[in-house]
């Protein structure tokens, strides 16, 4: 990296070109989240008046109030909640149980199932076949079509052996001898240690629980469908808040300040603890180069 | 000892046997996980020989009878195959083409940021995109352009006094709104792998460089861009490979009836003959179809990436 200063007019060119591409990147990043908020707080008059921009205007809360009244609002955010915790905990028990013998290139059969585990990360059973898996096993319409058939993530388990593969073999040598079995080794020695590859798999598993809605549209009843859903499903329309007996100009701008609310009240828990997360997120990108 | 004991230990057992004795458990351990594998992922992939037979519900989900090419052959004939091929062909080219480069300018030029600080907070902020739902990202485009209160139109209304457009329902849009949502989500994130790349430079290359003249620009044309061109290779490589997967539950939240000239891509024709119109073995023919191209493309692109630049993803 250049440390020494330089001081040339085309290096001075270079910084105004630098730091004026990143801070209209920021801006691109964070404006569309501002223009968010400013909305969800904006009076419904100022929003049909056509003026609210960045600030809102004529704040108030009553699209955060409308929107803790509606108690599918409330059922689909405890469902994605439900989803994540118990989604992310099954994933990360199954993937460690899959990664750590994987990680032990000695037995037999490692390599070929490495080759199967890679194999279906390019070629995979479609749409349609994952589908009739799914109803066939039963699963359709039950709160598990959202946490079984993604319980093992290929870009995941990889990370998890290649991680595995990096720890050192000695302590685990030694706990052999001493007549520790592996059962014991994994949870006593293995996953102490493991605490950041856990947290960045964990974080990749959480992160996809919580933004699913797919699968819930095609799997799931109503009342089971995740905050995601509910928000695609108010977004195009195919969903109504509220009384629509009401249907007023003043129900209809209102109703953009609370997809507005939806959109900050689904999306906070992942702005909130990003940036506390963040190295996490980052050292899964540099741990986990997708080999075999 | 005789022949047949070579190997064995003082307790009779042959190595095969110790093996076993001594890795059990982690054999046992991934049993539950290897018959989840199987279900989960190998008996889809075995389910598309759906696409050789006749569906009749409740009989399984491999179908009933052989019929051949008759899916294949179908869907050959049909118009509406040809024009979602097309539009996945022309929107994943079109999205090479303009976010592949971004993310190594943005990496280059963050590399250049000297205050710590600051190109902290610019990483921060700009990988963070990646993790926000693609539902939150539509509905936000969707808010921004709406053509009765969205910013773009407030500013088409009232500074160019021109007539509001419904940005996300013209097809004439859609095409650039699903690559500019793209290059909004994952450019700071794909700027990772670049900026990977650029710090494992050797620092001896700038050091030679400076002592012969080159000011930061020339560095960056004659020593960032050629050390990190085999990152470069391989990412359009990878690019190419997963030409047919675009992203298609952001296309299936942007689709709409009136824009579905442009819109109507492979995946989203599977899922509408398949799961609206439940017309399961055309579907899963159509989704066979182009997962084989898929996995050509995947691999034919790796061997050009070995060739190439001797490093491949497997």
């Amino acid at each position: 990296m250049p440390k020494v200063k330089d001081t040339s007019a085309s290096s001075k060119a270079l910084n105004v070109i630098i730091y004026a591409v990143m801070v209209f990147s920021l801006l691109i990043c964070i404006i569309p989240f501002i223009y968010m908020v400013s909305l969800s707080l904006s009076s419904p008059k100022a929003i049909i008046n056509n003026q609210v921009r960045l600030i809102p205007k004529g704040i108030n809360f009553e699209a955060y109030k409308q929107i803790f009244t509606y108690p599918n609002f409330f059922r689909a955010y405890g469902n994605t909640i439900f989803y994540t915790i118990a989604g992310t905990f099954i994933a990360l028990c199954m993937t460690i149980l899959f990664a750590y013998p994987l990680s032990k290139t000695y037995l037999k059969g490692q390599k070929i199932l490495m080759k199967m585990v890679i194999f279906s990360m390019y070629f995979a059973g479609g749409l349609i076949p994952n589908y009739l898996l799914i109803s066939s096993l039963h699963l359709t319409g039950t709160r598990f079509a959202m946490l079984i058939p993604f319980a093992i993530n290929q870009f995941n388990l990889i990370i998890m052996v290649n991680f595995f593969k990096a720890l050192p073999q000695e302590i685990e040598e030694a706990a052999l001898i001493d007549g520790i079995g592996y059962f014991s080794i994994l949870p006593r020695i293995i996953l102490p240690l493991s605490t950041a590859a856990i947290a960045t798999v964990g974080l990749y598993y959480a992160v996809f629980f919580w933004n699913d809605w797919f699968n819930g549209l095609i799997y799931l009843n109503t009342k089971q469908y995740p905050v995601m859903l509910f928000l695609r499903n108010i977004v195009n329309g195919t969903m109504v808040l509220g009384d629509s007996s009401s249907a007023s100009t003043d129900t209809a701008t209102l109703s953009i300040s609370i997809k507005s609310a939806v959109i900050i009240t689904s999306t906070l828990p992942i702005i909130v603890l990003y940036p506390f997360l963040q190295k996490y997120f980052v050292k899964g990108l540099t741990v986990g180069s997708v080999k075999g | 000892m005789g022949k047949r004991d070579v190997g064995r230990d003082i307790n009779g057992r042959s190595p095969l046997q110790r093996h076993f004795r001594r890795y059990w458990q982690l054999y046992l351990m991934m049993v539950v996980p290897v018959v989840y594998f199987i279900v989960f992922k190998y008996i889809p992939m075995i389910g598309n020989v759906l696409a050789f037979r006749k569906y009749r519900p409740g009989k399984g989900i491999f179908g009933t009878e052989w019929v051949g090419f008759r899916y294949f052959k179908r869907f050959f004939e049909d118009p509406a195959f040809w024009r979602a091929f097309r539009n996945t062909l022309s929107l994943s080219l079109l999205n090479i083409v303009f976010t592949f480069p971004l993310p190594i300018v943005f990496a280059i030029l963050l590399n250049e940021v000297n205050r710590k600080r600051f190109k902290k907070v610019v990483q921060t902020i700009s990988y963070m995109p990646r993790f926000i739902s693609t539902v939150v990202v539509i509905a936000m485009m969707t808010e921004i352009l709406s053509p009765s209160s969205g910013l773009f139109n407030q500013f088409r209304v009232n500074v160019l006094h021109l007539q509001p457009v419904y940005y996300m329902n013209e097809p004439q849009y859609f095409r650039f709104l699903y690559i500019a949502s793209g290059a909004w989500q994952f450019t700071g994130w794909t700027a990772i792998i670049y900026l990977a790349s650029i710090t494992n430079i050797n620092s001896d290359l700038y050091e030679a460089a400076e002592i012969d003249g080159a000011g930061r620009f020339q560095q960056i044309f004659h020593v960032t861009l050629p050390s990190i061109l085999p990152t470069i290779m391989v990412m359009l490589i990878l690019e190419v490979g997963r030409l047919l997967s675009l992203g298609f539950e952001k296309v299936l939240l942007m689709y709409t009836p009136s824009n579905s000239s442009v819109s109507d891509i492979i995946d989203t024709l599977v899922y509408r003959t398949g799961l609206t119109n439940q017309n399961y073995s055309y579907a899963t023919a159509i989704g066979l179809f182009s997962g084989i191209i898929g996995l050509v493309l995947v691999s034919g692109s790796n061997k050009l990436s070995k060739l190439l630049t001797g490093d491949g993803i497997y």
